[in-house]
C-alpha cells in the first residue's frame, strides 16, 4: 500500500516526513519526487553514501594496477632505449596520474548507478507519481491498515493532495 | 677484452673533400629512393650520410668545410625513449636500430634527434630504370609511411659476424666497412669496435684532434670528427 | 528591460529550451549542408593521403610535426572550455553559470573527439595507429610506455570518458522530461537514455554527489591533459621547445581559447536560438572580465618564455627566436600578439566597449590568435634544428588546410545535431532552488 502526497512547500513536506517517522515509517519507506533537488534540514531523510570512499578506493586501485602492468610489461619484452632505465616511476607517473583518475572517474559513475537506483532491479509495482513543476511529491509505503494513519499525518502538514494506491 | 662489439666511425675532416662518394654508395648499398627535382626542391632528398658545407670568409677568401653528417648511433640517443611503439632502439652492440615494420610515423624520433640525421618516406619509393634492378638483396625496401636513417651498414656487419663465426674466430679491425667508408677516395673515414682498444677508430678517437658534435647534449655520440681545432 | 529568467514562470522557461528541439529551419539545414560538404573535402582529403603518403603535404625534414599538431594542440586546447565554466563555477557555486554548462560542456566532449583524431590523422601509417594500444599480440611487444606520446594517449583517453559522464550526468534529469516527446523515435532515445529516471531524493542526492566528484577530478584531469599535450614539446630538446614553462603556459592558453570558444558558441546561440532572456549581458560581461585576465596570463607567460631566451643569447635558441619575432615567422608571432592581447584588451578592458558584440569580436581574434600561437610554437623550432645546414621552412598544402577547415566544420554539424536532441541549457539547475529556509 503507497500513499502520495502533493506539497507545494518544502517545510511542509519535511513536517509531514517527521511525522511519518515518529509513526514507525523507516528511510527505505520513504521517497520523495521532484522535477529539481531538495534540500532538506540534517535530520529529516538523510541519505548516507558510500561515493567518495569508492571514488578513491577505485581510483587508488586502477593507478596501482596500471602502474603494476607497465612494469610488468617493460621488462616482459626488454627494449634498451637511450641508455633510459625500462621503468622509471617518475616517467611512468603521467600514466599513473591519469589512469588514477580514470579508476575515480569510471568508479563515480559506476557507483552513481548503483546509489540512485537507475542500475538496480527496480520494484515495478511502486507507483511512481507524475509531478508538476515547483511540487514535491512524497510517497511513503505502508501497511493496508496504517494507510489511513498516514494520509492523515500528510493532510495535517499541509499536503495539497492525499491519494492511496495499491501496488 | 669484451666479447660483444661497439660499433663507431672515426671521419678525418682534415681530409675529407666534400667529393660525396659516400652518399652515393650509402644510397647504392641502401636501396636509398631516388628523388624526383620537385621533391628535392621541397626538402624531400633521403641521404642517410649527407655532407654539410659550412662557409666562411667572402670571396675570394672563402674557406668551405666539409662535414659528413651520419646516424651518430648515440648511447644516450634521444630519439629511443621517445617512439612510442618501440621502432627504435638500441641494440646490445651500439647501434641505435631502427625496425621498419614497427613504425608507425609518429615523428617524434625525427623531431628529437639533435642532428636531423633521421629521413622518412613520404611516398611510395621508386626508382627511374635502369636503378630498380640494381638493388641490395640484403637491404629491406621500405614503403611510404616509415621512418629510416644509417645503420652502419648492419647488413654488412652482421654478414662479416655470420662468415667470422663459421671461421671461429672474431671480428678483426677492418673485417667489416659500411659502404661509406669503403668507397672515400681519401680514405678519410674509419670504421671498427670501439670495444678493442687497438683498433684503428679506438687509436683515433683518443686522438687529440678528436671531438663529437654537439657534445655538450649528453647523447654520447659514437662517430668522431678528428679537426684542427684552432 | 525583460525580467530576469528565474521570475519567468517555470512553464515558459521549459517551452523556451525545449522549443528548438522540435522546429527545423532552413537556415539550420543550409548550415548543416555547407558542413558537411567542408567536411566531406576534409575526408576526401585525408583518403588521399593516406593512398598517396605523407608526401602531399606541406611537410619536409626537419619540419616533420606541422598543421595537424598545431591543430591537434588547438582542438585539446578549446576543449578546456567546458572544464573551467562547469567545474570550478560549479564547486565555487556561481550562479551565473546555470544557463552556460551544458553548452561549455557539449563544446569540451566535441572539441576532444575532434582533436583526438589528429595524433591518427599525422601518422606516416595511420592504418596501424593501434600499435600504441597495449592488447596482447602475436609478437608479444608491448607500447613504449616511456613515450610522452603514450602519456597523451592515456591523458586523452581519460579526459574524454571523464567529460563524457560530465556531460552526460546532468542530462539525465532533462533527458528524462523529454521522455514525453511526440516524436517516436525520439521517445525511444530520451527513454534509454534517461535510465528509468523517476526524479527521486535518492537519484538526485546520488546525482549532485557524483557532479560534485566528477567536477574535482575532471578539474584534475583537464590540468593534467594540456600539460601532458605541452610535454609532447618539453619533453624534446629541440631550441625553445625544451622549456619548463610549457606545461603551465599550455594550460593557461587552454583555458584562454576555451573560454573564447564558449564565447563564440553562445553568442551564436544566444541569436540562433532566440535565447537572449537566457544569455543575457550580465554573462557575457562576466566571461568577457574572465577572457581578459587570461589574455593578461598569456601575455605574462609569452614574455616570460621570450624574454628570458632573448636575454640568455643562446645561439640556437636565437636562431629559433630570430625566425620567430624578427624573420620568417615574424607576421605569424606579431598577429598573435595583437589578436590575442592588443585587441581583447581594449575591447574588454574599457568598460563601455565592453559590449556582447565587441566580446564576441575579441573572442574570435583570440581563437585565431591562439592557432597562431601553436603555430609559432611547433614550426620555427623545427624549422631551426641544432645543425643549422639543415635549417628549412614549411608550408601547408591543399590536403592540410581541407583537413582543417574540415574539423572546424565538424564541429559545427556535431554541435547542431546536439542542440536539436537536447536542450542547450541545462532545464533542471537552471530552475532556482525552491528557497532555503533559514
Amino acid at each position: 500500500m503507497y500513499v502520495i502526497g502533493e506539497f507545494h512547500e518544502k517545510e511542509r513536506a519535511a513536517a509531514a516526513i517527521r511525522t511519518l517517522r515518529a509513526g514507525g515509517a523507516t528511510a527505505a519507506d520513504l521517497d520523495v519526487f521532484s522535477e529539481e533537488p531538495v534540500e532538506f534540514p540534517r535530520g529529516v531523510l538523510d541519505r548516507p553514501s558510500r561515493m567518495s570512499l569508492i571514488s578513491v578506493s577505485g581510483a587508488i586501485a586502477f593507478g596501482l594496477l596500471a602502474t603494476g602492468f607497465i612494469y610488468w610489461a617493460q621488462h616482459d619484452y626488454r627494449v634498451a632505449t637511450g641508455g633510459m632505465p625500462l621503468f622509471s616511476f617518475w616517467a611512468t607517473g603521467v600514466i599513473t596520474y591519469e589512469m588514477t583518475m580514470l579508476g575515480a572517474i569510471v568508479a563515480t559513475f559506476a557507483w552513481f548507478l548503483w546509489e540512485s537506483g537507475l542500475a538496480r532491479p527496480r520494484d515495478r509495482s511502486a507507483p511512481v507519481p507524475m509531478v508538476d513543476p515547483g511540487s514535491i511529491c512524497l510517497r511513503v509505503r505502508c501497511r493496508a491498515g496504517q494507510s489511513a494513519h498516514a494520509a492523515e499525518a500528510m493532510q495535517r502538514a499541509g499536503a495539497t493532495g492525499v491519494e492511496r494506491r495499491e501496488s | 677484452m669484451s666479447i660483444t662489439y661497439r660499433w663507431g666511425m672515426a671521419i678525418d675532416l682534415d681530409r675529407c673533400t666534400g667529393c660525396e662518394a659516400c652518399v652515393v654508395a650509402c644510397h647504392a648499398e641502401n636501396n636509398l629512393p631516388v628523388s624526383t627535382p620537385e621533391q628535392a626542391a621541397k626538402g624531400r632528398t633521403a641521404h642517410w650520410i649527407r655532407v654539410d658545407r659550412y662557409y666562411e670568409g667572402e670571396f675570394p677568401d672563402v674557406k668551405v668545410k666539409y662535414m659528413p653528417v651520419l646516424c651518430q648511433h648515440c648511447d644516450n640517443a634521444p630519439c629511443e625513449p621517445v617512439c612510442p611503439v618501440h621502432a627504435t632502439y638500441h641494440n646490445p652492440e651500439g647501434l641505435n636500430v631502427q625496425v621498419y615494420n614497427r613504425c608507425v610515423g609518429t615523428f617524434y624520433c625525427a623531431n628529437n634527434c639533435p642532428y636531423t640525421v633521421r629521413y622518412f618516406n613520404w611516398f611510395e619509393p621508386e626508382w627511374p630504370a635502369p636503378l630498380d634492378l640494381q638493388h641490395n638483396p640484403d637491404v629491406a625496401v621500405r614503403m611510404t609511411g616509415v621512418m629510416e636513417k644509417c645503420t652502419f651498414c648492419i647488413q654488412r656487419i652482421k654478414r662479416a659476424k655470420e662468415g667470422a663465426a663459421r671461421d671461429g674466430r672474431r671480428l678483426a679491425d677492418g673485417d667489416v666497412n659500411p659502404a661509406c667508408v669503403q668507397s672515400c677516395p681519401a680514405e678519410a673515414m674509419v670504421f671498427g669496435d670501439l670495444n678493442d682498444p687497438e683498433s684503428r677508430v679506438s687509436r683515433l678517437a683518443r686522438n687529440g684532434r678528436a671531438t663529437r658534435l654537439l657534445e655538450e647534449l649528453g647523447t654520447k655520440p659514437k662517430v668522431f670528427y678528428l679537426q684542427k681545432v684552432k | 528591460m525583460a525580467p530576469a529568467p528565474e521570475l519567468l514562470p517555470y512553464q515558459r522557461i521549459r517551452e523556451d529550451l525545449f522549443r528548438p528541439l522540435s522546429r527545423v529551419s532552413r537556415r539550420y539545414v543550409l548550415a548543416t549542408v555547407c558542413a558537411f560538404v567542408v567536411g566531406a573535402a576534409g575526408l576526401a582529403a585525408w583518403a588521399y593521403q593516406l593512398r598517396r603518403g605523407m608526401g602531399v603535404t606541406g611537410l619536409q625534414r626537419p619540419v616533420f610535426w606541422g598543421f595537424y599538431i598545431v591543430d591537434f594542440v588547438f582542438w585539446i586546447g578549446i576543449s578546456h572550455a567546458g572544464t573551467l565554466i562547469s567545474a570550478i563555477l560549479r564547486l565555487t557555486d556561481a550562479a551565473w553559470r546555470k544557463p552556460v554548462t551544458r553548452a561549455a560542456e557539449a563544446i569540451t566532449v566535441f572539441a576532444l573527439m575532434i582533436g583526438g583524431m589528429f595524433p591518427i590523422i599525422h601518422l606516416g601509417r595511420a592504418w596501424l595507429f593501434f600499435w600504441l594500444l597495449p592488447y596482447p599480440n602475436s609478437r608479444l611487444l608491448w607500447p613504449n610506455f616511456r613515450s610522452p606520446l603514450l602519456w597523451d594517449l592515456t591523458a586523452i583517453v581519460t579526459y574524454v570518458t571523464g567529460s563524457i559522464i560530465y556531460l552526460y550526468l546532468p542530462l539525465i534529469p532533462d533527458v528524462a522530461q523529454l521522455a514525453e516527446h511526440n516524436t517516436p523515435w525520439r521517445r525511444k532515445l530520451y527513454r534509454a537514455l534517461s535510465l528509468g529516471w523517476t526524479g527521486s531524493d535518492r537519484e538526485w542526492h546520488a546525482l549532485e554527489r557524483a557532479m560534485k566528484l566528477m567536477a574535482c577530478i575532471i578539474l584534475a584531469v583537464a590540468v593534467s591533459v594540456h600539460t601532458v599535450v605541452a610535454w609532447d614539446f618539453a619533453m624534446a630538446v629541440a631550441p625553445m621547445w625544451h622549456s619548463t614553462i610549457f606545461g603551465p603556459y599550455f594550460v593557461a592558453g587552454a583555458i584562454f581559447s576555451g573560454i573564447a570558444a564558449l564565447l563564440i558558441v553562445m553568442s551564436l546561440l544566444r541569436k540562433v536560438l532566440h535565447l537572449e532572456t537566457y544569455l543575457t549581458p550580465h554573462h557575457f560581461r562576466n566571461l568577457g572580465k574572465l577572457l581578459l585576465l587570461m589574455s593578461l596570463l598569456w601575455l605574462y607567460f609569452t614574455m616570460s618564455e621570450n624574454l628570458t631566451v632573448w636575454y640568455g643569447n643562446e645561439p640556437k635558441e636565437m636562431a629559433v627566436f630570430g625566425a620567430r619575432t624578427r624573420a620568417q615567422y615574424a607576421p605569424y608571432f606579431w598577429i598573435m600578439v595583437v589578436l590575442n592581447f592588443v585587441i581583447p584588451f581594449v575591447l574588454l578592458g574599457i568598460r563601455r566597449l565592453r559590449t556582447i558584440a565587441n566580446t564576441t569580436i575579441a573572442a574570435v581574434c583570440v581563437v585565431v590568435g591562439m592557432w597562431l600561437e601553436r603555430f609559432v610554437i611547433v614550426v620555427p623550432t623545427l624549422a631551426n634544428p641544432r645543425l643549422p645546414a639543415a635549417a628549412s621552412s614549411y608550408a601547408p598544402t591543399w590536403v592540410e588546410i581541407a583537413i582543417t577547415a574540415a574539423t572546424f566544420a565538424a564541429m559545427a554539424m556535431l554541435y547542431m545535431i546536439f542542440a536539436k536532441l537536447f536542450p542547450i541549457i541545462a532545464v533542471w539547475e537552471f530552475k532556482p532552488h525552491p528557497p532555503e529556509d533559514e
